[in-house]
């Protein structure tokens, strides 16, 4: 039987995990609660630009979520900020509780949606020094990722580049609905950039591409957003390896974070098939397309795909095909969270399920960079 | 000639001036459909049948090969070097080894020799 134990400052009762997991979670969001939180990092110039214009976040157009702001309820921190934003009540929460030896941070800001470019570009560099400064000096479990000015590849490979040199960064971040696929050549000073400081680039759930979030258009619903979010992620895939980026990059390393992962097997057949009848179209590519998927990219777990019959995880696992691909993921403090001990069913275990839970990620990030 | 015909397996298909420059074309021998390729510089034989999901090669395109070596470059088209492509879903073949340009180690057509002599066109089935 389980044996339940006490988390540190939770009321969850979290089943006994394994002495040995140290398990590593991959996709964490810190929350800056209002601008204020940025004043510190920014130009005295941005200071008053902010002042003057009253300007208080980036905005657009979402969905009300399920739960303000997504959030799981009880992750409202009793020092009265937004959910993610004490780095000491989310150490509590998640690394304490869940006994986790790392958490790799996921700033969603929005700094993409701001249409002057230099505000765009400030707000990135002072998101990142928020993070140092806040969540990273915080806790040595914390592992940050870059924000950049995703629209602005240039300044975006600057923005990577400066802030690499901080050992506690382990990827760069975007977000999955950009303003054209990511292939395309507009954006590869930013794949360059990464892998010039040996950094993988994180593609995470959401974004602000101004386009309809479906392919067939605006639906009416959030369960439609959430569910549907995967259309976005195939788009990226399909564009990043048709427009031959891991040809030109090849040392690039991606990972899809928050997307789901059984929708993958049946991509790469149908890319597979394509690609058969239609090579000349792209004739640098030099493998089968689900190669360089396997090969260059990685997924994150949650929301993790829960089939009525759990064999069938095992067995998308199975047709993905690599025991090295999937990390897990808890999307802390949001509401579709993972619980480490119960988001897969028992019958993932023994070293697979250790590899998921820790192993894959140490084997992608470098952790020890810092 | 005579030491074609000293095998069974060899075939008298015509008169080389009937094969066209580029266009597959299809025999038949002893009940086996073939399709015979002729490229302005050499015959080439495989037999006429998809590995895929079964279509004639003989109803689909001679094309050069496309390359680029590098990521967006215009593609070269190598015209003195042609793939037979599948009719129905595209798929290539290289004419010398019946290999499938994509996959090649899962999708291969069977190829044939074919010899020239005086101006006739000899295929080997065996």
């Amino acid at each position: 039987m389980a044996q339940v134990v006490a988390g540190a400052s939770s009321d969850v009762d979290v089943v006994e995990m394994p002495a040995t997991s140290g398990t590593i979670d991959t996709d964490v969001h810190p929350y800056v609660n209002t601008i204020d939180d940025l004043i510190p990092h920014l130009s005295a110039r941005w200071v008053q630009y902010i002042k003057q214009s009253g300007f208080q976040s980036p905005s657009g157009n979402q969905y009300p979520k399920g739960f303000e702001m997504a959030a799981r309820r009880d992750a409202w921190p009793p020092s009265g900020g937004r959910p993610g934003s004490d780095p000491d009540f989310a150490r509590e929460q998640l690394l304490d509780t869940w006994g986790m030896r790392y958490g790799v941070l996921n700033p969603l800001y929005g700094q993409e949606k701001v249409h002057n470019d230099d505000f765009s570009i400030a707000l990135a560099s002072a998101l990142n020094e928020w993070q140092k400064a806040t969540w990273l000096d915080s806790d040595e479990r914390w592992r940050g990722s870059i924000a950049v000015p995703t629209q602005l590849p240039e300044a975006a490979a600057d923005e990577i580049r400066r802030v690499a040199k901080d050992p506690r960064f382990v990827q760069v971040i975007l977000l999955v609905r950009s303003e054209a696929p990511y292939g395309k050549r507009h954006y590869h000073p930013i794949f360059e950039a990464a892998c010039d400081v040996g950094l993988p680039v994180g593609i995470h759930f959401g974004g602000w591409g101004n386009h309809p979030i479906t392919a067939a258009g605006w639906p009416s619903y959030y369960i439609e957003d959430h569910t549907g979010m995967p259309q976005a992620f195939e788009a990226q895939v399909l564009s990043l390896v048709a427009e031959g980026v891991f040809e030109k990059f090849r040392d690039l390393r991606v990972v899809l974070i928050e997307g789901g992962f059984a929708w993958l097997p049946p991509l790469m057949w149908r890319f597979d098939k394509n690609f058969k009848g239609l090579r000349e179209e792209v004739p640098w590519l030099r493998r089968l397309p689900s190669e360089y998927i396997l090969e260059h990219f990685r997924m994150t777990t949650q929301p993790v795909d829960e089939p009525p019959n759990p064999e069938h995880l095992l067995q998308i696992f199975d047709m993905i095909g690599r025991d090295d691909f999937l990390m897990f993921a808890t999307d802390y403090p949001h509401w579709d969270f993972d619980a480490p001990d119960r988001a897969f069913p028992s019958i993932v275990r023994g070293e697979l399920r250790d590899k998921i839970m820790s192993g894959n990620a140490e084997l992608f990030y470098d952790f020890e960079r810092a | 000639m005579l030491n074609y015909f000293m095998t069974l397996s060899v075939h008298d298909i015509g008169a080389a001036d009937d094969f066209k420059v580029g266009r597959p074309t299809r025999v038949e021998v002893d009940g086996r459909g073939v399709v015979v390729v002729n490229t302005g510089l050499s015959f080439y034989a495989v037999r006429d049948v998809c590995p895929h999901q079964g279509a004639r090669l003989s109803k689909g395109r001679c094309k050069g090969r496309v390359t680029a070596n590098t990521v967006g470059a215009q593609p070269e088209i190598r015209v003195d070097d042609l793939v037979l492509q599948c009719a129905w879903h595209g798929w290539s073949f290289d004419l010398v080894t019946g290999h499938a340009l994509t996959d090649p180690d899962r999708a291969r057509v069977r190829t044939y020799q074919v010899h020239l002599d005086a101006g006739r066109v000899l295929l080997d089935l065996g």
